[in-house]
């Protein structure tokens, strides 16, 4: 079986004609439809869906707030504010390590 | 007559029996490619029934940035997955039907020349691709019958186009082989002396 013999093959299926749908088919979908319970159509998708449709916006929002904290961490520590990394050092030098704690 | 944006509008405020004139507009795309995974008039029937169901579920999530006909027929495509996924499982209990002369015949002969109808030429394929999995048989009938872009298979199946490609490649030599393994288990079989 060679590929051009492969290939005629394919070609050949294509023209097989789909079977064509019942006369009430139409009629069918709605009696199933009407068969579904209440709600069905408008069942609200669950938290992961709706995650999953923003997950590119709240991507982008997540990193423009990085970027914004980030600029204004570097431009209180120029102005000579206490940045972000001041305060943690601060917070865990005073608190949390506080080496005078850990003396016997 | 109306357009699909406005037709779905009505449906969305409430039209539902308006859905009816949809299927009407849209099943014969949804036979055309169910066909493709399901020989069975009855299942294909179930299966076409099954996408409009899931589509007007689904509705509320069909934005309008792409046409109507384009996302239908995404659920279409994963419906066929689904549906080969179940038979996939059930498919040694089912035995294989015979191959017809003409199709032997246009198996053994070496050249393109020797001709075959489209419905024996459908029913080879068919046979051959039960040794696919289910998602190579659907990318290589998506590619090579229904002639679709590797995008377009991509979005309908949510596989990268890496791997459809690799899956493409892959189904064809697959397909060769059981194409090849039908002609040799058909010439094997032990020919029966007409009882005069």
């Amino acid at each position: 079986m060679n590929n051009r013999k492969l290939n005629q093959l394919f070609k050949l299926a294509r023209n097989e004609p789909a079977p064509a749908p019942p006369e009430d088919f139409a009629a069918g979908v709605l009696r199933a439809i009407h068969r579904e319970p209440p709600g069905a159509a408008t069942e609200a998708p669950s938290v992961f869906d709706r995650l999953n449709l923003l997950f590119p916006r709240i991507a982008f929002g997540a990193v423009v707030v990085i970027v914004v904290c980030i600029v204004l961490d570097f431009g209180l520590t120029a102005a000579g504010v206490p940045g972000l990394h001041d305060g943690l050092s601060q917070i865990s030098a005073q608190w949390l390590l506080a080496p005078d704690e850990f003396q016997l | 007559m109306n357009d699909d944006a406005e037709l779905l509008e009505r449906i969305r405020n409430g039209a539902t029996d308006d859905f009816a004139e949809v299927v009407r507009r849209h099943q014969g795309r949804v036979y055309a490619i169910l066909h493709r995974y399901e020989r069975d008039a009855h299942k294909i029937e179930d299966l076409a029934q099954e996408t409009f169901v899931k589509a007007w579920r689904a509705l509320d999530q069909f934005d309008g940035r792409a046409p109507f006909d384009h996302w239908l027929s995404k659920i279409a495509v994963r419906v066929a997955l689904d549906h080969l996924r179940r038979e996939k499982r059930r498919q040694n209990e089912i035995g294989l039907p015979e191959l017809g002369d003409d199709v032997l015949d246009w198996l053994r002969s070496g050249d393109e020349k020797s001709e075959l109808d489209g419905r024996a030429a459908a029913e080879l394929l068919d046979l051959a691709m039960r040794e696919l999995s289910p998602l190579d048989r659907v990318v290589i009938t998506m590619q090579e019958i229904e002639g679709r872009s590797v995008k377009e298979i991509c979005e309908a199946t949510g596989a990268s186009g890496v791997a459809v490609r690799v899956r493409a490649l892959r189904a064809r030599g697959r397909l060769r082989r059981a194409l090849e393994k039908l002609m040799q288990d058909e010439n094997e079989q032990p020919q029966v002396e007409p009882i005069v």
